[in-house]
């Protein structure tokens, strides 16, 4: 406890500083110059932890959800003893390949113009906030409120925009926000990140209806910024009662695993709109992710650690069981 | 000292990029672990009050500026400033009982949260919510009272190897 007036003083200075930095980046409105800095010296330094942490992190992450895995793994074994046939690759890699693969058959269908990238860290922050790192910046040509999208669906938009590494608001943070349609219908409202909680959806008509099992994708904005219109967003699961407010809403199950994020595209272009709902998965089961990429329309390559993917090494043949 | 000051940065960064690139990314149940505050509660156990308190400041604004974090600049210096300076006021209580470090993690654990939602809520952050702050204190407490017997022996080891006897 000595030296205690002058430990007192050194605080209070600190706690100065903190205070004025708070307010000069709070009134520049978050895109301020030390973020700037930040997103240049740390961005890279973040991809290279990426590159050598990621075996390990998948490692704790599979210790860690092993009941999950297990409720998973009759379906999968098969899967996987195909592809362990068809593909010599990694746990990691195959787990990238279908990820790709799934981003690429929405990305042909809707004709967006996407770069691809990976997650390479999470916020931290108590958990307060959702967002990510990925490693694809303004030398991709990436700008900031652009869409981010993966074979599932929805993911973010980006914030801030550095040199190799960008900042990704993603669909679970609680002030994420994007205007929403119900499939089949003209019906629009906007969605809300639930933080902590559920995705909610908000829908404007108040005479409208909203029934549970309805899906939702993005209404777009004005030149397809922030949001392209027709991303798939989810589903509603619950539709809460009306209690005289002018707005009907509703809790929806989003597509897109928020907490398991791995290869996501953001898109930098979109010549002409798909059509209408043509972008959801199909119907019977609209959680499974049942890829079946027809091995006739793969026109752009596909990532090249994957070479005899899809058409070459298919045999017709039922898989036998592993070796 | 010099020493001293080096390894805070070696362990600083360690813990940023680690739970950055790493413990964020497990999908841990309920929420995760801040290695920052029990590495620097380490610290500032053997190096007291002045030296957690910068090493706070200093750890807090990187963490502030680190490429995913989007909160207003300073929120963490301010968070970590603080936990920095009462963990050092305890100087040398890890020496004692590992139960009294453990002690300090968890006091620490919920004054950050508190501290961190506090300042949001007095900025507007719609993220700062009753519901969120409770989940990031049960989360962030438990998780962190369970690494504190790892991590305050070894960092509090280093920093009394580099440094024997004086103490700031």
């Amino acid at each position: 406890m000595r030296d205690n007036r002058r430990a007192r003083v050194i605080l209070a200075l600190l706690l100065l500083t903190a205070f004025t930095l708070i307010t000069l980046d709070y009134r520049a409105g978050g895109g301020g110059p030390l973020r700037r800095i930040g997103n240049a010296v740390f961005g890279p330094i973040e991809n290279a932890a990426a590159d050598v942490a990621r075996p390990i992190g998948g490692f704790f992450s599979g210790l860690a959800h092993l009941s999950s895995y297990k409720h998973d793994n009759a379906k999968l074994r098969k899967q996987v003893a195909e592809l362990t046939q068809r593909l010599r690759l990694t746990d990691a890699q195959r787990a990238e390949f279908v990820d790709m693969e799934k981003l690429l058959h929405l990305d042909q269908k809707a004709q967006f113009r996407i770069v691809a990238a990976h997650v390479v860290a999470l916020s931290g922050s108590f958990g307060f906030e959702s967002t990510a790192t990925i490693d694809a910046g303004s030398s991709d040509g990436l700008r900031p409120d652009e869409t981010v999208i993966n074979g599932d669906g929805l993911v973010g938009r980006t914030l801030s925009v550095g040199p190799t590494t960008s900042t990704v608001l993603l669909g679970s943070d609680a002030t994420f926000r994007a205007g929403a349609r119900l499939e089949g219908s003209l019906q629009a409202g906007y969605v809300n990140g639930g933080g902590r909680g559920p995705m909610t959806f908000t829908l404007l008509d108040s005479q409208g209806t909203i029934q549970v099992g309805a899906r939702l994708v993005t209404f777009g904005d004005l030149n397809n910024r922030p949001f392209v219109p027709e991303v798939p967003i989810g589903r509603v699961t619950k539709v809460s009662p009306p209690n005289g407010a002018l707005t009907r809403t509703a809790t929806v199950a989003s597509y897109v695993r928020y907490g398991t994020l791995d290869v996501v595209g953001v898109v930098i272009a979109m010549p002409h709109a798909p059509p209408r709902d043509s972008l959801l998965p199909p119907r019977p089961t609209p959680t499974q992710s049942t890829t079946s990429p027809s091995p006739t329309q793969t026109p752009s390559t596909p990532p090249p650690s994957t070479p005899p993917a899809s058409s070459t090494a298919v045999n017709p043949t039922p898989s036998t069981s592993k070796s | 000292m010099s020493r001293r000051i080096l390894l805070a940065v070696a362990c600083v960064l360690t813990a940023l990029l680690l739970q950055a690139t790493v413990v964020d990314r497990l999908r841990l149940p309920g929420g995760e672990p801040d290695l920052l505050l029990v590495t620097l509660a380490s610290l500032a156990l053997v190096g007291g009050p002045v030296y957690g308190a910068v090493a706070g400041f200093a750890a807090g604004l990187l963490a502030d500026v680190l490429p995913p974090a989007d909160h207003t600049i300073g929120r963490l210096a301010f968070v970590y400033a603080v936990v920095g300076y009462f963990a050092g006021l305890l100087e040398d209580a890890e020496e004692r009982s590992v139960f009294a470090a453990v002690a300090v993690v968890a006091l620490g654990s919920v004054g950050a949260v508190v501290l961190y939602g506090g300042v949001g809520a007095l900025l507007g952050d719609a993220r700062v919510t009753a519901h969120a702050v409770e989940h990031a204190l049960v989360a962030t407490v438990l998780y962190d009272v369970f690494l504190a017997p790892f991590i305050v022996p070894l960092v509090s080891g280093a920093a009394r190897r580099v440094e024997p006897a004086t103490t700031y």
